[in-house]
């Protein structure tokens, strides 16, 4: 086991080198090539100074070399042993531990390394909220229709789902700040951002004017939370559905009712119809923790709104919310598509388990259905998962540029499409070491847990 | 009986983890006080700092009142008072609903990369520096002629290479530092020293030989030659405190790749001089409250968001978030009749000295060949075909206006009597023929004397959408002559490589210009060179003469007749074809008052600042 992870990790350097050189060789050779002409246009100038502005940064960055000698200098910044340069960039000695150095964005001016720390933990953030509900969703739906394959909740999932994925993100995002950031419609949500500016002049954590403002806030959202946890765990189906759908009526009028200008009848009818449906409908599955989850966040929800209304002067948002609130949208949008892959994927694995023999014979010898489906089927379902888990780590960093440019978030989607759309040589080699040296590691990982989920599989 | 993961560990777990994270929030949170307080520690000792200055002055005057040492200036105080750079604010502040107070908030469409003068590129990051920075002179928006802002008055040398300015002695930076002759020679020695990474600027200065104090409010400027735009070369010089910027020459690393190092004497500041990243999303200035000038800025932030997205830009500005929107022509004639929208916003159309022209050029030598656009006939007829008031009506919606030559019309530069070439299928007909290109095989493509057919490549970028409609709207035009046009679009830097290489038919872009246009760079021959803006290869050794003595003529009156020369000889042979100039569409928030278009332009960002808020309409407290 051992011999084969040092293995692994030794033949990522071959794999890296390849890796880099392929993307440094289709920037030289794409028309343009790598140059600082982008950086020189916009300025009347003269051809002579035009000439002095170019030697400047081709002496700056190196950038009037041929091909090669850039790559591999690049290569000597990067790697930890290598030969050092002095102040003329001529070598004048080799090094065991000279550090490596990811070197300066020429259109930034600045160290790759400062823009990769400004950049990675927007992104981070992004993906640590967005890629967990992706999973969770997915993976519960997935084990969900493939026990019920075939009934109108795997259909009807499905359906939605695909349906879901093949809206187009551009679409989506511009419509939902159209629907949901604009004055003319709703306007909950704010347009842009990651955050406001009164925002940066709030404490971090919300603040509360008095501490029985607090309680009440918690209390209420308790309260809401427990009433309709109670509801979907107890009631008959009809009369929770019930409930739950005339709640969506009258969420669907109050929302129609909130609209500038007033809404028509038939405006307000569709609304009230259409979300009374939707709840109704989440209280009428009898998948019970979807209906849980749904109707316990609706419960929070309605339990934070009315608290929020009893509440005395002094409440600020902090922060925290401020920021999670500019998230809601793109996350959103991170999110929605997701679903579908991930879901199919677990659905097809959970039923060829749960028609496999192993299964028959957990439930010829007694186990209730929940067992031989969690303890038996759905941990051998979980190698397509884990192959699919492999690029979960490059994702992590992997920004997402159309949402980023949507919502005017600045991570490292823009920042990739930036880099190469200036030619910019160290930003672009650097972020694709990066994400190659992520993609590989999680490769990696992922061999290493079949062998934790599988005992048949070892590297031995 | 193995041990099994239960209901009771799970949530003892996750009141663990919550508590945890709890704990992590709070520290975050102390951690944020104590920003807050080292800011205001600051900002207290700021004005404490303040305080005793103002006390020593106090006990200065005292004493020389008691040596009966002052004389009273006379009563002409009130007059003299308003210098002609501030005439305008003075101005609006005297009307009755005149308030100060109030933000204004407008919108980026990119990030910035960084604010620190020299160093930032982009016409954002100058934006914000035009609040902090200021220079000896400005523009009068409406005569459009030089008066003094830092500079008392100047006087210039007969032989027109010695600038000669007297500084005001009252200016002072924004951290309380006055302003002296030295930090102007020092800004000068600044931008020249090779370790900054300011090469575009020591280009821009490459004319200047020197700058000098002659004494603590005199500066002195030489130049290498006489050049017509030397005045501007000095005026516009923005002055850098030496006391703040000095410490970088030691460490011009540091400087080079800061983001935010940014003080100067302007009516805004950065709250930090230092801190400034671009990962807050946006740009707050607030107002230097120290500042000099005779008339205080009105509003008192000036803040830039950062909005990617057009469609979240347009919904940000319904919201009232932003205080501007620029519009593209076929937005702004839907958005002007919409009814929300006409409620809280003006709208202003204008024609902006700054906004410059677009243009096709028609390479006349592509690598060793001579192009059939050497032939002065044959651009002349180009330029008949085209039909520019076809394409501004349909394309722009009637929201541009032709252009004729490279020079504003509302400038002095430009002859009126000199009138855009017009459409005329026939004559354009008739010249291609004296040129040689005919229809012989009667296939309706024109071919040239050595039959081959008239076809070239038209290269454009390609993510502009208007340039694009343009394009194919000259190929239908061009067909009906019987001229093959082959649309090429182009990504930027493909295009940079092109045009370094002169390796196109027929190119079209466009070319902003300032108030007074100078067109060496562009049709100059010395200018074909490698890497040169006259890629098109044109040489008019007359043109050459007339733009060189403009050039060297420091005396305007003397200057524009040259000036117009250059027009009339351009116009003669459309080395371009000059295609329109187009209008600025913005909208603004109703709360601004004294919106303008002057000469310069709308006076959104004149300086000092002329807009203001009335306090009933006044949003942002604070």
């Amino acid at each position: 086991m051992h011999i084969y992870i040092l293995r692994r990790l030794l033949l990522m350097i071959p794999t890296l080198l390849g890796i880099t050189l392929v993307v440094f060789m289709v920037m030289a050779a794409a028309p343009g090539g790598i140059s600082a002409q982008s950086l020189i246009e916009g300025m009347d100038l003269e051809p002579q100074a035009k000439k002095a502005l170019e030697d400047y940064y081709n002496r700056r960055y190196g950038l009037d070399q041929p091909a090669p000698v850039q790559y591999l200098r690049w290569l000597n910044n990067v790697s930890p042993v290598g030969f050092t340069l002095d102040a003329e960039h001529r070598i004048d000695g080799f090094s065991l531990w000279k550090g490596s150095d990811l070197g300066t964005s020429f259109r930034y001016g600045r160290p790759v390394m400062d823009l990769l720390a400004e950049r990675v933990p927007i992104t981070l953030l992004l993906n640590l909220l967005s890629i967990p509900i992706i999973y969770v969703v997915a993976v519960a739906v997935g084990v969900r229709a493939a026990t019920e394959r075939g009934r109108p909740f795997d259909v009807g999932s499905s359906v939605v789902m695909l349906a879901l994925w093949s809206i187009p993100t551009m679409l989506a995002g511009v419509l939902l700040i159209g629907f949901f950031a604009s004055e003319q419609y709703w306007r909950w949500f704010p347009t842009a951002g990651l955050n406001r500016r009164e925002a940066l002049d709030m404490p971090f954590l919300p603040h509360w004017g008095a501490l029985w403002d607090v309680l009440l806030l918690f209390g209420a959202m308790a309260a809401g939370a427990a009433a309709f946890l109670a509801l979907s765990r107890w009631a008959p189906r009809r009369l929770r559905a019930g409930v739950a759908a005339l709640v969506g009526a009258g969420l669907g009028y109050a929302m129609a009712a909130a609209l500038p200008g007033g809404a028509g009848w038939g405006l307000q009818l569709l609304l009230a119809v259409a979300l009374a449906g939707l709840f109704g409908a989440a209280g009428y599955t009898d998948f019970a923790g979807f209906r849980a989850t749904l109707l316990g966040t609706l419960g929070v929800m309605l339990g934070a709104h009315f608290g929020a209304g009893w509440m005395g002067e002094g409440f600020v948002r902090g922060f925290l919310l401020d920021r999670l609130w500019h998230l809601v949208l793109p996350v959103l949008c991170l999110t929605y598509g997701g679903f579908a892959f991930l879901s199919k994927l677990t659905r097809s694995a959970v039923l060829e388990n749960l028609l496999a023999d192993y299964a028959r014979t957990a439930r010829a010898k007694g186990l209730a259905e929940g067992q031989v489906l969690w303890r038996h089927v759905f941990r051998n379902s979980l190698l397509p998962l884990i192959t699919v888990s492999a690029s979960l780590l490059p994702a992590l960093l992997g920004g997402a540029v159309i949402v980023e440019a949507i919502f005017s978030i600045d991570g490292m989607g823009k920042l990739a499409v930036e880099a190469v759309q200036g030619r910019d040589r160290e930003l672009v080699l650097s972020i694709t070491l990066v994400s190659g040296l992520l993609t590989l590691a999680s490769y990696l990982i992922a061999d290493l847990c079949y062998a934790i989920a599988d005992p048949r599989v070892s590297y031995d | 009986m193995e041990k099994r993961f239960t209901v009771k560990d799970f949530s003892l777990f996750l009141v663990l983890a919550l508590l945890g994270v709890l704990v992590l929030l709070a520290m975050y949170m102390v951690d944020r006080q104590w920003t807050k307080l080292a800011e205001m520690q600051s900002i207290m000792e700021e004005q404490a700092q303040d305080l005793r200055g103002l006390r020593n002055q106090l006990r200065t005057l005292e004493q020389r009142l008691a040596g009966g040492g002052v004389a009273l200036r006379g009563g002409a105080a009130g007059e003299e008072a308003v210098p002609p750079a501030f005439r305008r604010a003075w101005d609006a502040a005297q009307r009755d609903d005149y308030a100060p107070g109030d933000w204004f908030v407008a919108a980026f469409a990119t990030g910035l990369k960084t604010i620190t003068p020299l160093v930032s590129s982009d016409a954002y990051a100058s934006e914000v520096q035009s609040y902090v920075l200021e220079s000896l002179l400005t523009r009068d928006p409406e005569t459009l002629e030089w008066q003094g802002l830092i500079a008392r008055d100047w006087k210039v040398s007969q032989d027109g290479l010695r600038f000669t300015f007297r500084l005001r002695d009252d200016v002072k930076f924004s951290d309380g530092t006055p302003l002296t002759a030295a930090d102007v020679a020092f800004s000068f020695a600044f931008v020249m020293d090779e370790r900054i990474a300011a090469p575009r600027h020591r280009a821009y200065y490459e004319k200047m030989e020197s700058v000098t104090a002659a004494g603590p409010h005199e500066v002195v400027f030489r130049f290498k030659e006489p050049y017509f735009n030397a005045l501007a070369l000095a005026g516009g010089m923005e002055i850098l405190p030496r006391h703040f910027y000095a410490p970088y020459l030691k460490a011009p690393e540091t400087f080079n790749q800061s983001r935010g190092l940014l003080l100067g004497s302007g009516p805004y500041r950065l709250r930090d001089p230092k801190g400034w990243t671009p990962d807050l999303g946006l740009v707050e200035l607030e107002r230097n409250p120290r500042y000099w000038g005779p008339v205080q800025p009105s509003l008192n932030r000036v803040l830039w968001k950062i909005i990617a997205n057009d469609a979240a830009r347009l919904t940000t500005f319904r919201n009232g978030e932003i205080d501007v929107y620029g519009a593209r022509p076929r937005e702004f004639q839907r958005l002007v009749d919409d009814r929300q929208l006409k409620a809280r916003a003006q709208h202003l159309e204008y024609m902006s000295p700054t906004a410059g022209y677009s243009y096709i050029g028609w390479n006349q030598r592509r690598g060793e060949r001579v192009t059939r656009f050497a032939d002065k006939r044959v651009r002349q007829a180009m330029t008949h075909l085209t039909d520019r008031g076809r394409v501004i009506d349909e394309i722009m919606l009637g929201y541009a206006e032709i252009a004729v030559s490279p020079f504003n019309p509302r400038s002095p530069q430009h002859n009126p009597a000199v009138k855009p070439h017009a459409f005329d299928l026939d004559k354009a007909r008739a010249l291609l023929k004296a040129a040689g290109y005919e229809d012989r095989s009667g296939n309706g493509v024109l071919q040239g004397p050595d039959g081959k057919p008239f076809e070239f490549d038209m290269v454009f970028f390609q993510d502009n959408e208007d340039t694009r409609r343009i394009v194919l709207f000259l190929k239908d035009l061009y067909a009906r002559a019987g001229i093959i046009l082959n649309p090429k679009p182009t990504e930027w830097s493909v295009m940079l490589d092109l045009i370094n290489r002169k390796d196109f038919d027929a190119i079209t872009l466009g070319w902003s210009s300032g108030v007074e246009t100078d067109i060496y760079q562009m049709f100059h021959s010395t200018q074909t060179v490698s890497g040169g803006d006259n890629f098109i290869n044109y040489r008019n050794p007359e043109l050459d003469r007339l733009i060189e003595r403009a050039r060297a003529t420091v005396d305007e009156a003397k200057r524009m007749p040259l000036w117009r020369a250059c027009e009339r000889t351009l116009h003669d042979d459309q080395p371009y074809t000059f295609l329109m100039r187009r209008k600025s569409l913005v909208f603004i928030d109703k709360r601004m008052h004294n919106v303008q278009i002057t000469r310069l332009g709308l006076n959104m960002h004149a300086l000092p600042v002329e807009w203001y808020v009335p306090p009933r309409l006044q949003k942002y407290t604070r």
